[in-house]
């Protein structure tokens, strides 16, 4: 579809159009593309306050369950990941895991100390992630692979952190009978389940609906310009697809690691590489802030669990 | 009044732009308030009265981002070299959707929140103070969400006061508001304004308000004022205000049709009623409109023992409605009013079937609501939600209205769609989201929606709520022509104009039980009724009733009929 | 079948209990605490399990915990949605691990792990729920939390009543205007599909009007000094000057802890493993 340019519509009464007062500040053309302060907060707003909804509602739905296999909705990540795809990837995957925490975790209760830090790195992460790959918000094979990809990686993330939960939790988890095995089927059922109903049925396919609907029609609403394809968009992840190819190798071979080892995933293992990588910027300083309190209590927990078991031998 | 000693507020050439706009929304605006003045800045839908408003405390340019020409001077500070936050603690804001602008979970927190950001060690001082002056100290410690509209407009006003600025903005407060509330919070501005020489400025609709508190009048046309005035001069000029789309409030026209050009015309009933008393005939001939008792008409809906509540937080059941019978006949057109809380939204919703009773019945068209699901009711009754936007469900107005014909596979149902949307006058906006209409289009466009439902039992919560006057009137002559499709419609309203013009049948609701089931005459000359519900009649209706006309005229269009013809009132006038 | 209104297990009843809960409206021993003495405590009693595999320990933990839930008066919803929570937990993995040749060694070994999960959450079960929205984000501005996420806290909770109630108003309209499948299909697919349908398309009139709300609010924000207040600690040091370590709060940590640690005496004196 091609639109002559508009002829711009200039009335009769050229003095009344006639600005008298003296223009300041920047002119239209020179602006930047950087979001002001509160267009940050309102993105971040929106984004924590309707994926929190939409948790709440989950929270409420009956999950039917056959065996270990759950049908259950985990997320609706078609909402964080149109505020990321219309708006900001950067503050709408800040403010969404925050939603999930507030409104659900918190409130039912269901709040898991730090293991909730570790949920919400992983879901910042995934829609950082994810969202960034929406270079144009009308192009649904880009909406699909952010949809997918922001529960891949979310899932995997949770998964090693699942097992490292094992591994502190159960005595010598390594030597029970069945248990590795069962627990890698469980989280590899899970993540298949997760992938085709999160991922593609709540994910991908609502995405693929939303997104084009709202672009253009809700950007106006918050006194925002609709975004256009091509030109930078605002806090997004630094270097495109190689920043996301590496995120993923890395999820991906500590998966990996984590099975071949057999639960001998140490998470300060990982850390240093992962911060020498990405250190650049406060989020990830603040990232690796927590993950080294994280590791550490890993370490010292494991630590306390040997020596008492030690001094239950003697 | 001198206009120009001391201002506050110092407007020069101002220009204003959004980002991607073809035009300047503000253009070349110049002008001063006063110290100590009672503003209130009238204009059409579109002229730029809030963007205006929003220059003055900074969120233009500094939050909305545009180009911006001209200087506006706050206290002597250039706002362009300012900021919002140093601005706030001198102009103060209070936003039309006033519930959104609450972001504490409750009163006492709302109304710190402003002083502590700013590391006022006295800020426990100011929320008691303020929560005091505004008379609301026994809701501290509520939560904002279970605050009335009424009581959440003051919680905002008070979180603003309680910075203490010394200029506060108000932008349309009766727009959410019913028309009693919105007096009260009228009430409260003149006592700030009286008493502690706050300067309020209020974007208003609604000229009967203006003419009672303002004492200045800046009127907006196209993103320029078109004169700024006294409110008497104002008032005097009233051809201009309705030539803007402000329509002149009753006591202002009915007195200038018996006074002279040069006259000073009525800002008030009771002067009014003095202007008026020499020349008023006391009979008025009504032309009712026809209403049946009923009996022997189709039986639309109808409720026998009906009892509902709700739990409240502290598990207790707190009544709603109480042991209510009522019918609704084909023909009626039915006013329902009263108090929040007198039961009204979950009368609507029991006829819905949404929700169905505790105990008793509720029928519609001989079917027990507790028999089919609400989905299927809705082949017979369709409610109209008060705030349009939880309506608009779809990408464009014609989905909108589409939806239901098309989802039950009607026969016709594209014919249907068309010819709905030509009556409701919306066909060259169709394609659009519903959201970006105007206020009085998206009551068109709910309407519509309605319609398409080709209903029985047609449910309006509010329409007429936050509608600029002539998007009022366009909505209530659409209602006047329901009753060729629609058997009964229902409205549940606070607009007393509504009633009086449209309805054939009024049901007072208090506390739960039917006050009065009348005709809207009979109801609004029985003074105890009104006063418990707490319901406001028209102006027209207050100044006949001064007069004591008998039957009371309730429109000016009616009491005009008891003045003097037109003649007559104009060679009075040229004298 | 012939429909009433229920007081349990309706879309109402939901939306009050979640209310409840989230401001602590039953009261209840920890919410007359200070937060940052709930949030010590919460520690103290999360991170107890993991310290051991000692059953009786464990055992001894999980009293405490439950003991900590009744008197905390966590709601019938919460508590219901947990321990549906642990026995689907136990049940998934039980099977699987049943089909990868596990046996009843294998159960214990989950039951201990679910032991120790099962403290932590009555841990969190209690402390959060006595925590309102207020007293929980003091807490965090006072452990130095960034500023967003202590005001995402409360701000979330004052929205999430407004919220819920606009989309079931949402969902209302799509119910009453969309029109049921003719019949439930196999296992009510077309209902589940119906319905899901309906639950995701009401978000789109629900972000555009979420969107529109959120403008005024960042507008009113933003004039009530909260991005002023990034930079000046000021009103920091003036909010938090309330919160006060009184005795009953280090009294009720000292009881804990000394619980604690005669949990893992008995644990010492009466050791119980899983067999191995």
């Amino acid at each position: 579809m091609s639109t002559p340019a508009p002829a711009p519509d200039r009335p009769a009464d050229q003095d009344a159009q006639q600005r008298r007062g003296t223009l300041r500040g920047a002119i239209d053309g020179v602006r930047t593309m950087e979001l002001t302060t509160s267009q940050k907060l309102m993105v971040f707003v929106l984004s924590m306050s309707l994926f929190g909804l939409s948790n709440i509602l989950l929270e409420i739905i009956p999950e039917p369950s056959i065996g270990p296999v759950e049908f259950s909705i985990s997320n609706m990540i078609f909402i964080p990941l149109a505020v990321a795809a219309l708006f900001s990837p950067l503050w709408a995957a800040l403010g969404a895991p925050l939603g999930e925490i507030v409104f659900t975790d918190l409130l039912m209760g269901d709040f898991s100390g730090l293991a909730e830090v570790e949920g919400y790195l992983q879901m910042f992460l995934a829609i950082y992630i994810g969202g960034s790959m929406v270079r144009n918000p009308s192009n649904k094979v880009q909406i699909a692979i952010g949809a997918i990809s922001i529960i891949l990686i979310d899932k995997v993330l949770s998964a090693i952190v699942d097992l490292s939960k094992v591994w502190i939790g159960v005595e010598e988890a390594e030597y029970v009978e069945g248990l590795p095995q069962s627990i890698l089927a469980v989280e590899a059922v899970g993540l298949g389940m997760d992938v085709l109903i999160s991922g593609i049925l709540f994910g991908a396919i609502p995405a693929i609906w939303l997104i084009p609907r709202l672009y253009g029609r809700i950007e106006p609403l918050m006194g925002m310009r609709p975004r256009v394809p091509g030109e930078p968009i605002p806090g997004d992840a630094p270097k495109g697809p190689l920043f996301v190819g590496f995120a993923l190798f890395l999820s991906a071979a500590s998966f990996g690691f984590a099975f071949l080892e057999a639960f001998d995933l140490s998470a300060g293992a990982w850390e240093p590489d992962f911060l020498g990588r990405f250190g650049d910027s406060f989020l990830w300083l603040s990232v690796a802030a927590i993950l080294l309190v994280l590791g550490v209590t890993v370490l010292l927990f494991k630590l306390a669990q040997k020596r008492s078991s030690h001094d239950d031998a003697r | 009044m001198t206009m120009h000693a001391d201002p506050v507020i110092q407007v020069k050439h101002l220009s204003f732009r959004y980002p991607g706009a073809e035009r300047d929304t503000l253009r070349n605006v110049s002008l001063e308030i006063t110290r100590g003045d009672f503003v209130a800045v009238v204009g059409g839908n579109g002229s730029a009265k809030t963007t205006l408003c929003k220059t003055f405390n900074g969120l233009v340019p500094h939050y909305w981002a545009g180009d911006f020409a001209g200087s506006v001077s706050v206290d002597g500070q250039d706002t362009f070299d300012s900021t919002v936050a140093e601005l706030s603690s001198t102009v103060g804001y209070v936003f039309q959707d006033f519930q959104n602008q609450l972001v504490r979970p409750t009163v006492r927190d709302e109304v710190s929140f402003g002083p502590l950001n700013f590391g006022h060690e006295d800020y426990a001082e100011r929320t008691d103070e303020t929560l005091e002056h505004l008379g609301i100290s026994h809701l501290r410690d509520s939560f904002v969400w279970q605050l009335s509209g009424g009581q959440a407009h003051l919680v905002a006003l008070a979180s603003v006061l309680a910075m203490r600025p010394s200029v506060i903005v108000v932008d349309e407060p009766v727009a959410e508001l019913d028309p009693a509330r919105a007096r009260e919070i009228y009430l409260q501005l003149r006592e700030l304004n009286e008493r502690h020489g706050i300067t309020v400025i209020t974007i208003e609709h609604h000229a009967e308000f203006v003419a009672e508190f303002a004492h200045s009048v800046i009127l907006m046309a196209d993103g320029a004022p078109v004169w700024h005035l006294p409110v008497q001069e104002a008032m005097n000029r009233h051809r201009d205000l309705e030539e803007h789309g402000i329509p002149a409030p009753d006591a202002v026209a009915l007195s200038a049709l018996v006074l002279g050009a040069d006259d000073d015309v009525a800002l008030d009933v009771s002067t009014a009623v003095e202007l008026l008393r020499p020349h008023v005939a006391r009979e008025f001939t009504a032309t009712e409109r026809p209403l049946d008792p009923g009996t022997d008409r189709e039986l639309v809906a109808s409720l026998r023992g009906v009892e509902h509540g709700y739990r409240s937080i502290g598990g207790a059941l707190r009544p709603v409605l109480h042991r209510l019978d009522l019918d609704l006949h084909a023909g009626e057109q039915v006013a329902l009013v009263g108090t929040n809380g007198a039961g009204k939204s979950t009368l609507m919703k029991l006829l819905t079937g949404l929700i169905v009773p505790r105990q008793g019945t509720v029928e519609i068209g001989g079917i027990d609501t507790r028999t089919r699901s609400a989905t299927e009711l809705a082949d017979k009754v369709s409610y109209l939600y008060q705030r349009p936007q939880q309506m608009f469900l779809r990408d464009s107005v014609r989905e909108d209205v589409a939806m239901f014909p098309t989802g039950r596979r009607r026969e016709g149902a594209q014919e249907l769609v068309n010819q709905v949307l030509t009556r409701v006058g919306l066909d060259p906006l169709a394609e659009r989201d519903g959201r970006t209409l105007s206020g009085g289009q998206q009551r068109r466009a709910t309407i519509a929606i309605g319609l398409a439902m080709t209903p029985s039992l047609l449910l309006l919560d509010e329409p007429t709520s936050s509608l600029d006057v002539r998007s009022r009137d366009d909505v209530m002559a659409m209602l006047a022509s329901l009753s060729s499709t629609v058997r009964c419609a229902v409205v549940a309203t606070h607009d007393m104009e509504l009633v009086a013009s449209w309805a054939t049948r009024v049901l007072v609701l208090d506390q739960g039980r039917v006050l009065l089931d009348t005709d809207p005459r009979s109801m609004f000359s029985r003074p105890e009724v009104t006063g418990q519900a707490r319901l406001l009649p028209p102006q027209a209706a207050r100044i006949a009733q001064e007069l004591g006309i008998t039957p009371t005229p309730l429109t000016a269009a009616e009491l005009r009929t008891c003045l003097p013809t037109r003649d007559a009132a104009l060679t009075k006038e040229n004298r | 079948m012939a429909r009433k209104t229920r007081d349990v297990l309706s879309v109402e009843w939901v939306r009050l209990e979640l209310l409840r809960t989230a401001y602590a409206t039953r009261g209840g021993l920890l919410a007359r605490m200070d937060p940052r003495m709930v949030l010590l405590w919460y520690v103290l009693l999360a991170a107890a399990p993991w310290l051991t595999h000692n059953v009786t320990v464990l055992i001894g933990l999980f009293v405490l915990g439950a003991a900590s839930v009744v008197a905390s008066r966590v709601g019938p919803l919460v508590l219901g949605l947990f321990v549906f929570g642990l026995t689907t937990d136990i049940i998934a993995l039980f099977a699987a691990s049943f089909f990868f040749g596990g046996d009843w060694n294998t159960l214990a070994a989950l039951a201990v792990l679910n032991l120790k999960i099962g403290v932590m959450s009555m841990a969190s079960m209690a402390a959060f729920i006595s925590l309102d929205p207020e007293k929980l984000s003091d807490a965090l501005l006072a452990l130095r939390a960034p500023e967003l996420l202590a005001f995402g806290v409360s701000y979330g909770y004052r929205m999430l009543p407004i919220l819920v109630d606009e989309y079931i108003t949402v969902l209302e309209g799509m119910r009453l205007r969309s029109a049921a499948p003719a019949s439930r299909g196999l296992l009510g697919w077309r209902t589940v599909l119906h319905w899901s349908v309906m639950s995701v398309t009401a978000f789109y009139p629900i972000m555009l009007n979420t969107a529109k709300n959120v403008r005024t609010t960042v507008e009113a924000l933003e004039t009530r000094g909260f991005t002023y207040a990034a930079h000046n600690p000021k009103g920091r040091t003036l909010r938090l000057a309330h919160l006060k370590v009184r005795g009953f709060d280090v009294a009720v940590v000292l009881t804990t802890l000394a619980l604690v640690v005669l949990a893992f005496a008995i644990g010492v004196e009466y050791p119980l493993y899983r067999i191995g």
